[in-house]
């Protein structure tokens, strides 16, 4: 299936946290629009991810069994939002889907997905860690690429770089 | 060698213990296997046949600190792994001696700015005896370190010179 059919897929079933399909678009100059390149992706709420990718997983003909990968991004400093941005693939309808979901910066929280697919652990430690976003119901929330007693979510925006590491000058 | 010689039988040769400690030693140096980045596929090629480290006698690559008289330090340092690379550097038996290849060990490389986690340098927690530059070095580079190693061993003393007579 192409985009479309997924997205037209996706309302038929009455997919869980929907929100809308961002499509590119070609920039118009008399609205002052610049476009937007790139993939196609549908935004979800955030609050119902874990519904939203049940559903994918369970529903015949969308059968996206895996989850190829769950990141964040944090767009710029005065963005209230992070984005949580998820791949979804159907190794056997051959087709993918992307899905982002906006996370509010001063309460970054939102289920994990690890109980519909298992892989999304180490991916949402990296996330928590990099983004302090807090994955609730995560099994095993410790950090994964830094050390336990790091300071800050180097990621982020905003984030103020260390002077020193356990007595090591960082400059 | 002076008055000794031709003093003994044939088989005796006689030399003088700095020379031939220091001559054992640069010879010898066993390398630690331990690659951190990508400085460490030059520094397999060195060991392969083309480069061949082993002409210098340093092929020998221990996966035991214990056993190793030279650390390569061949890649990125992050503070995570920088206390590990000091526990490995304080378990090598003396004398010991520390190469930093390339320019991340030497100084945080492309990492310096914006890496977060990376150490800039590893001489700031084990004293680094040569610093190979290039990202990563040829292997040549890497033979003409392990040589300038050499140099400085072959002119390290062990025994005490005797205070000159007036």
């Amino acid at each position: 299936m192409d985009f479309q059919a997924i997205h037209d897929r996706l309302v038929a079933i009455d997919a869980p946290g929907l929100v809308r399909a961002e499509l590119p678009r070609e920039p118009n100059k008399k609205e002052k629009d610049p476009g937007r390149s790139g993939e196609s992706y549908v935004v979800v709420d955030s609050a119902r991810m874990v519904d939203f990718l049940l559903a994918c997983r369970d529903d015949e003909r969308l059968d996206m069994k895996l989850l190829v990968d769950l990141s964040a991004a944090d767009p710029a400093v005065d963005d209230e939002n992070f984005w949580v941005l998820i791949q979804l693939l159907s190794i056997e309808k051959k087709h993918r889907l992307s899905i982002k979901a906006f996370l509010p910066k001063d309460n970054a929280r939102m289920p994990t997905a690890t109980a519909v697919h298992r892989g999304a652990q180490w991916h949402e430690r990296e996330c928590a860690e990099m983004y302090g976003i807090t994955f609730e119901g995560h099994p095993d929330p410790r950090n994964i690429l830094l050390p336990d007693d790091w300071v800050g979510h180097p990621m982020r925006k905003d984030y103020e770089f260390p002077t020193e590491y356990h007595g090591i000058s960082c400059e | 060698m002076g008055l000794l010689e031709n003093a003994f039988e044939e088989n005796v040769l006689t030399t003088k213990v700095d020379w031939l400690l220091n001559w054992a030693r640069l010879n010898s140096i066993w390398p630690m296997t331990f690659g951190l980045a990508c400085c460490a596929i030059e520094m397999m090629a060195v060991g392969a046949a083309h480069h061949d480290i082993d002409r210098f006698g340093a092929g020998a690559f221990r996966a035991t600190p214990r056993q190793a008289d030279l650390m390569i330090v061949a890649g990125t340092v992050n503070f995570k792994m920088g206390e590990r690379v000091k526990r490995l550097y304080d378990q090598m038996p003396s004398p010991k001696y520390v190469i930093a290849m390339g320019a991340c060990a030497t100084g945080g490389g492309p990492y310096y700015k914006f890496g977060y986690t990376v150490m800039k340098g590893v001489d700031r927690i084990v004293p680094v005896d040569v610093y190979i530059a290039g990202c990563p070095p040829r292997p040549e580079a890497l033979l003409e370190g392990l040589m300038k190693l050499q140099e400085k061993i072959r002119r390290t003393a062990v025994v005490r010179k005797p205070a000159r007579l007036a």
